[in-house]
């Protein structure tokens, strides 16, 4: 393999990697306080990300026993539109990439 | 006491004429304590320009839409009728109510986990924290009425 086609190999591999990062799913992360209701949490969870209980259930004990969950990973506006979502049902609700 | 139940596609909130005038009290009382609350603008990004942005392209306007549901609650229990909702108007309920409560729990001083077992069993029976465990007490049936198949 000549050097120039290395090269080539290297950069578009790079450019790959770049992309990749660029496309890669971004986390919703809801945040535990000490006051929201359990089974709201759970009931926002199941209408807006569609769980089954058990799921929602999961989700929102990992919330409350250690303050926070990914509650979904998606690409980076869908994650937007469910935190803006969350924040209307007065959940504290973050995005951080994957 | 009140009583909470699906009827068909609806969730009928059956409230005493006392327990409405009671409602109604604690939400205006409370109700100006929302906007100062530390739940009521929170953050999608803690960089400053990406959360700028957000609030731009997807934020919602959050003291709006509060508003009407408040705005929902207060029309509902002041009106004579029986208080029959349907499920959008049970989520707006649902939604107020745990703003409402957010607020007063941050005006009790409530910030951490465990906090039920710091107060007596006196405290918990009068207000501020029965008012608190009223407003759970509501929030509660909603779930279990919406949730119902």
């Amino acid at each position: 393999m000549s050097v120039t086609n290395e090269l080539v190999v290297k950069e578009t591999g790079a450019r790959q990697k770049d992309s990749v990062r660029r496309d890669r799913p971004w986390q919703v992360v809801v945040w535990n306080d000490p006051v929201t209701l359990m089974s709201y949490v759970v009931f926002v969870l199941r209408r807006l990300f569609g769980y089954d209980l058990a799921t929602a259930t999961q989700l929102m004990l990992q919330v409350h026993n250690e303050g926070k969950a990914v509650v979904a990973t998606e690409p980076r506006e869908r994650a937007e539109v469910d935190v803006a979502q969350l924040h209307a049902h007065g959940l504290q609700a973050t995005l951080a990439r994957d | 006491m009140a009583q909470i139940n699906r009827q068909g596609e609806q969730v009928y909130v059956r409230v005493s004429r006392a327990e409405r005038k009671a409602l109604l009290q604690i939400l205006e009382r409370l109700e100006p304590l929302i906007d100062d609350s530390q739940w009521a603008r929170p953050r999608a990004y803690q960089e400053e320009e990406e959360e700028r942005e957000f609030q731009r392209l997807v934020g919602t306007d959050l003291a709006e839409s509060r508003a009407a549901d408040l705005a929902q609650v207060r029309e509902a229990l002041e009106s004579d009728q029986r208080i029959l909702l349907s499920s959008d108007s049970a989520m707006a309920w649902l939604r107020a109510l745990n703003l409402v409560r957010l607020a007063l729990a941050e005006r009790i001083g409530i910030s951490a986990d465990g906090w039920e077992e710091q107060f007596t069993m006196q405290e918990h029976r009068r207000p501020p924290l029965a008012t608190l465990h009223l407003l759970s007490w509501v929030q509660e049936g909603l779930v279990e009425a919406l949730s119902a198949s």
